[in-house]
C-alpha cells in the first residue's frame, strides 16, 4: 500500500511540472506577442530622433499547442495519481483536502480540455490552469502526514454515497471554475476588445453551458448529501454551515441563470455574477477550515 | 388608432383589476425573482457564516463591531420571519408564474406560429440561404426528410406564392422548468409536514440492558443488548455498534445490530447511531426490599462539584422521593488533582442520595461503593452490579420524506431536460427564386444571442445543403446586443465587425 501511496505522490508531483509548462504556454498564448518596433528619422540637421513603439499580436499557434500536450500530460499523471491512491485505500481519494483536491485537479484539467476540443478555444487554459496551479501549490503546502492513507471515520462510512455526493461535487465545482475563467476573458473581451480572444458571445456561451452542467450537479450534490444526512444523521437537511454554503452557491448560480432572459443583464453583469459564484464555490469548498457543524471532520 | 381609443373607453379597469393585476406582474416578474433569490441567498451567507469564526474575525479587527457581531451570532436566521416571509414569498411567485407561463408554452408547443417576414430572416445573427434549380414543391419534401432526420419537427404553411416553414426540436423540454420549479415548492411542503407531523428525538439514550419507551403514540419500545465500539491502531474510531431489540406494544418486531450509517427502520420511525457513553448498573432496595431501582445510570451528562472532571449522572426516584447523584473515578487524574476530593478507584462508583420536593433535608448521605458490593446509604441499600455502556440514538420519524424524494427526482431531471435537450426552432421561407424556374431557401434560427444554437444550426445547414445538392451562402451579422455595455473602443469595432462579416457573406462548402 505505501509503495502505491508512494507512486500516487510521484505521479502528482509529474502532474504538476506538466501543469507549470502548460500554464506558462496557455499564458502566453493568451496575452499574445508584443512586438517592440524601433523606427529611427534622420534631420537635415545630422542627428537621428528614434521612437520605440509596442506591437501586439496573438500569441504563437505553437504555444497553444504545447500548452495543451502538457495540459494532457497533466491530466494524465492526475488521474495515475488518485487511481494509484484509490487503490491504496480502497475508496476513491474523498476523505480529507488533500485527495478531494487531488481529485479536484484532475476533474478540472479534463472538463476543461473537453471545453477546449468543443469550442476549439485555448485562451481559456490561462486562467484555467492558474487555478489548477493554484490548487496544487495548495497541495503542496499541507502537512506532508496528509499524503497518508487514513482509515474513514465512522460518519464517512458510506463509500457508494461519499463517492457520488463528492465527485458530483467536484464536477460541480470544475464546470463553475471554467465558467469563471470565460467570465473573466468575456470581461477583458468586452472592456478591451482584443482580436485574439474568442468572441464574447462564446465566452458568454461557454460561461452558460459550464454552469447549465454545474447547476445540477450541485443540486445533486445537496440531493445525495441529504439522502447520506438522512442515512446517518436523521436529518435530511440540519441547516449545518456546509450544507448552507453550498446552498447559497446554487442560489448565486440560480441568479445567473435567471438574469440571462434579463434585458440589460446579460453580458457583463451576469459575467459579474459568475465571479461572484466562484468566490462562492471557493467559500464552500475551503469552508471546512472555519465552519463549525457536522462537516468539520472533513476539513484537515 | 380610433378604435383603441373606443376598447379602452369601453373596458374601463377597475381600481381592485389594476392592484390584482399589478400584483400578478410582479409575481411573474423575472426581475423580481431575481431580487428574491439574491435576498434569500444573502440569508443564507449571514446564517451561513453565523456557524464559522468569520464573524468574531471582524469584531477582533475592528472592536467597535462586537456588539453587531453579538447579535449577528445570536441571530437565528433560518427561522426569522424575514427568512421565512422570502421563501413565501418565492414560492407564490413561483406558483403564479407557472399558472403564467403554462398556457403560453404550450401554445408554442402546440401551435406555433409559422408564419414569419423576410424582415426577420435578413436581420437574424445567421441565416443560410439556398438557391437551387428545382421547384419549390419538389424542395419542399427533401427540405422536410431532411429536417425530420435531425429529429427536427416541420410544419409548413402557405402564404400566396411563398411556404413558410417552422421547424423545432426537443419542443417537450421546455416544460421541464415546471417541474423543477414546482419540485422548489414540494420540497418546502416536505419540510412543512416532516415538521408539523414527524417528531425528532435527538438524544434518546438507552442504557445497556435497559428498555426505553418512544413515545409519540409509536408504543414502540427499544432494548439495548449491547453496545460496542472498536478502535484502530492508532487511536482513531472503527465503529461504533449497538444491538438493539424494537418493540412493539410489547412484542419484539426487530432486532438489528446499527452503525452510524446503517440506521433501523421501522414503518416511519428510523433509530440512529449518534452517540454512545459509560454508564453505572445499579440496585436499590429500601428497608422492606423493595426494589426501586435495577437498571443502568448514563454517566458524563453531568459533573459534580466534588470532582469537576469525572464524569457523573443523575438519577430521580420520584416513588422514593430522591435523587441519586452518581459519580464515576476520574479518568485523567493528572488533570487538577486538586478538584478530585473524591479520590475514586477504578472499580468504585460514588453515590450521594438527596432528597427531592419542597421538605426536602439538606442532608446528602453518600457512600464510595465497590463494583459488587452494596452500601447503606441513607435510607437505602445501593448496589454497584457493574459499569456498563449507554448508546446515544437519535429516533426521527419524518412523514415529509416521501415528498422530499419525489421533489429531488422531479429537480434533478427537471434541470437535466431544461439544459441538456435545449429547444431549438428554426424559421423560413421558401419561394420561387427571383427570375428563374427554380427555388430559393432561406433559414434563420431563434438563437439571438446563443452561440450554441447558432453553431447547431450551421451543422443543419451543411447537413441540408447535402439534401438539396447546393451550397448555402451563410451569413452572420455581429450580435450587437451588449453594446450598451461595451467600451467605446470596442463598440467601434462591433459595429465595424457587423459590417464586413454582413458584406461579405461567407460560403460554408
Amino acid at each position: 500500500m505505501e509503495t502505491l501511496v508512494k507512486l500516487s505522490f510521484y505521479c502528482f508531483t509529474a502532474g504538476s511540472i506538466a501543469l507549470i509548462g502548460a500554464w506558462l504556454c496557455y499564458l502566453g498564448y493568451a496575452v499574445g506577442r508584443v512586438r517592440l518596433r524601433r523606427s529611427a528619422m534622420a534631420t537635415a540637421e545630422g542627428p537621428t530622433i528614434s521612437a520605440t513603439t509596442a506591437e501586439f499580436g496573438p500569441g504563437s499557434y505553437s504555444l497553444g499547442r504545447f500548452g495543451s500536450l502538457l495540459a494532457w500530460f497533466a491530466v494524465v499523471f492526475q488521474g495515475l495519481a488518485i487511481l494509484f491512491r484509490s487503490i491504496a485505500a480502497e475508496r476513491g481519494p474523498y476523505s480529507n483536502m488533500y485527495e478531494f483536491s487531488l481529485a479536484f485537479i484532475f476533474v478540472l484539467l479534463l472538463i476543461y480540455m473537453l471545453f477546449e476540443r468543443f469550442y476549439q478555444v485555448k485562451q481559456l487554459g490561462a486562467i484555467v490552469m492558474t487555478i489548477a496551479l493554484a490548487m496544487a501549490v495548495y497541495i503542496w503546502s499541507l502537512p506532508a502526514s496528509m499524503r497518508e492513507v487514513d482509515a474513514l471515520n465512522p460518519a464517512l462510512q458510506n463509500r457508494p454515497l461519499m463517492t457520488l455526493h463528492v465527485s458530483t461535487a467536484i464536477l460541480a465545482y470544475a464546470t463553475f471554475a471554467v465558467s469563471f475563467a470565460a467570465a473573466v476573458l468575456f470581461l477583458i473581451q468586452i472592456k478591451k476588445n482584443v482580436s485574439w480572444l474568442p468572441s464574447a458571445e462564446m465566452l458568454d456561451d461557454i460561461g452558460f453551458r459550464a454552469v447549465t452542467f454545474g447547476f445540477p450537479m450541485l443540486a445533486l450534490v445537496l440531493i445525495l448529501g441529504s439522502i447520506w444526512a438522512h442515512q446517518a444523521w436523521g436529518a435530511y437537511w440540519q441547516w449545518d454551515p456546509k450544507e448552507t454554503a453550498a446552498l447559497f452557491t446554487w442560489l448565486v448560480y440560480g441568479v445567473y441563470l435567471h438574469t440571462r432572459s434579463l434585458r440589460g443583464w446579460r453580458g457583463t453583469r451576469s459575467a459579474v455574477i459568475l465571479l461572484i459564484g466562484f468566490a462562492a464555490v471557493v467559500f464552500t469548498y475551503y469552508g471546512n477550515y472555519f465552519f463549525g457543524g457536522m462537516h468539520a471532520y472533513g476539513g484537515v | 388608432m380610433a378604435q383603441a381609443t373606443v376598447d379602452k373607453t369601453a373596458l374601463p379597469r377597475s381600481p381592485l383589476e389594476i392592484i390584482v393585476d399589478r400584483i400578478w406582474r410582479f409575481f411573474c416578474s423575472v426581475r423580481a425573482a431575481v431580487v428574491e433569490i439574491a435576498i434569500l441567498a444573502v440569508l443564507v451567507l449571514i446564517g451561513t457564516l453565523r456557524g464559522s469564526d468569520a464573524p468574531q474575525w471582524l469584531a477582533n479587527a475592528i472592536p467597535a463591531t462586537q456588539p453587531f457581531v453579538d447579535r449577528w451570532y445570536a441571530w437565528d436566521v433560518f427561522g426569522s420571519l424575514p427568512f421565512i416571509g422570502i421563501l413565501t414569498l418565492l414560492s407564490i411567485a413561483i406558483a403564479v408564474c407557472t399558472i403564467n407561463r403554462v398556457p403560453g408554452i404550450w401554445n408554442t408547443i402546440a401551435n406555433p406560429t409559422v408564419r414569419t417576414s423576410r424582415g426577420f430572416l435578413r436581420s437574424a445573427d445567421l441565416s443560410a440561404t439556398y438557391q437551387n434549380a428545382t421547384p419549390p414543391e419538389a424542395l419542399l419534401d427533401d427540405l422536410s426528410t431532411s429536417l425530420k432526420k435531425q429529429r427536427f419537427r416541420v410544419i409548413t404553411e402557405r402564404h400566396g406564392e411563398e411556404t413558410h416553414l417552422y421547424a423545432d426540436k426537443n419542443r417537450y423540454a421546455k416544460l421541464a422548468t415546471f417541474p423543477f420549479h414546482l419540485a422548489l415548492i414540494l420540497i418546502l411542503v416536505g419540510g412543512i409536514v416532516g415538521g408539523r407531523y414527524g417528531f425528532r428525538e435527538n438524544e434518546f439514550l438507552i442504557p445497556e440492558g435497559s428498555v426505553r419507551e418512544v413515545g409519540h403514540g409509536t408504543g414502540l419500545s427499544v432494548e439495548l443488548v449491547q453496545f460496542r465500539d472498536s478502535w484502530r491502531e492508532d487511536g482513531t474510531p472503527a465503529e461504533y455498534r449497538s444491538d438493539l431489540v424494537l418493540y412493539e406494544d410489547g412484542q419484539p418486531v426487530q432486532e438489528k445490530s446499527i452503525t452510524v450509517n446503517n440506521p433501523m427502520s421501522h414503518g416511519m420511525v428510523t433509530f440512529y447511531q449518534a452517540s454512545y457513553g459509560q454508564a453505572a448498573t445499579l440496585r436499590v432496595t429500601d428497608d422492606e426490599g423493595r426494589t426501586l431501582f435495577d437498571d443502568s445510570v448514563p454517566l458524563g451528562l453531568y459533573t459534580h462539584a466534588n470532582n469537576p472532571d469525572a464524569p457523573a449522572g443523575v438519577q430521580v426516584l420520584p416513588q422514593a422521593g430522591v435523587q441519586l447523584n452518581v459519580i464515576a473515578p476520574d479518568n485523567n487524574r493528572a488533570n487538577a488533582p486538586e478538584l478530585d476530593t473524591l479520590n475514586l478507584r477504578s472499580g468504585q462508583m460514588y453515590v450521594q442520595v438527596r432528597e427531592i420536593g419542597p421538605n426536602a433535608s439538606d442532608e446528602r448521605p453518600s457512600a464510595a461503593i465497590n463494583m459488587g458490593e452494596t452500601a447503606r446509604i441513607g435510607n437505602f441499600n445501593v448496589e454497584f452490579v457493574r459499569e456498563s455502556r449507554f448508546t446515544l440514538l437519535q429516533v426521527a420519524s419524518n412523514p415529509g420524506i416521501p415528498i422530499f424524494w419525489v421533489a429531488s427526482l422531479l429537480l434533478v431531471a427537471g434541470l437535466a431536460i431544461t439544459f441538456y435537450f435545449p429547444n431549438r426552432r428554426i424559421r423560413g421561407i421558401l419561394s420561387m427564386a427571383p427570375g428563374s424556374s427554380g427555388s430559393q431557401l432561406e433559414l434563420a434560427p431563434l438563437a439571438k444571442r446563443d452561440w450554441s444554437a447558432k453553431r447547431e444550426f450551421k451543422i443543419v445547414a451543411e447537413k441540408l445543403a447535402d439534401t438539396l445538392q447546393t451550397s448555402p451562402m451563410i451569413t452572420e451579422r455581429a450580435s450587437v446586443s451588449d453594446t450598451s455595455e461595451v467600451s467605446a473602443e470596442g463598440r467601434a469595432s462591433a459595429a465595424n465587425d457587423s459590417r464586413s462579416t454582413s458584406v461579405a457573406s461567407k460560403e460554408v462548402r
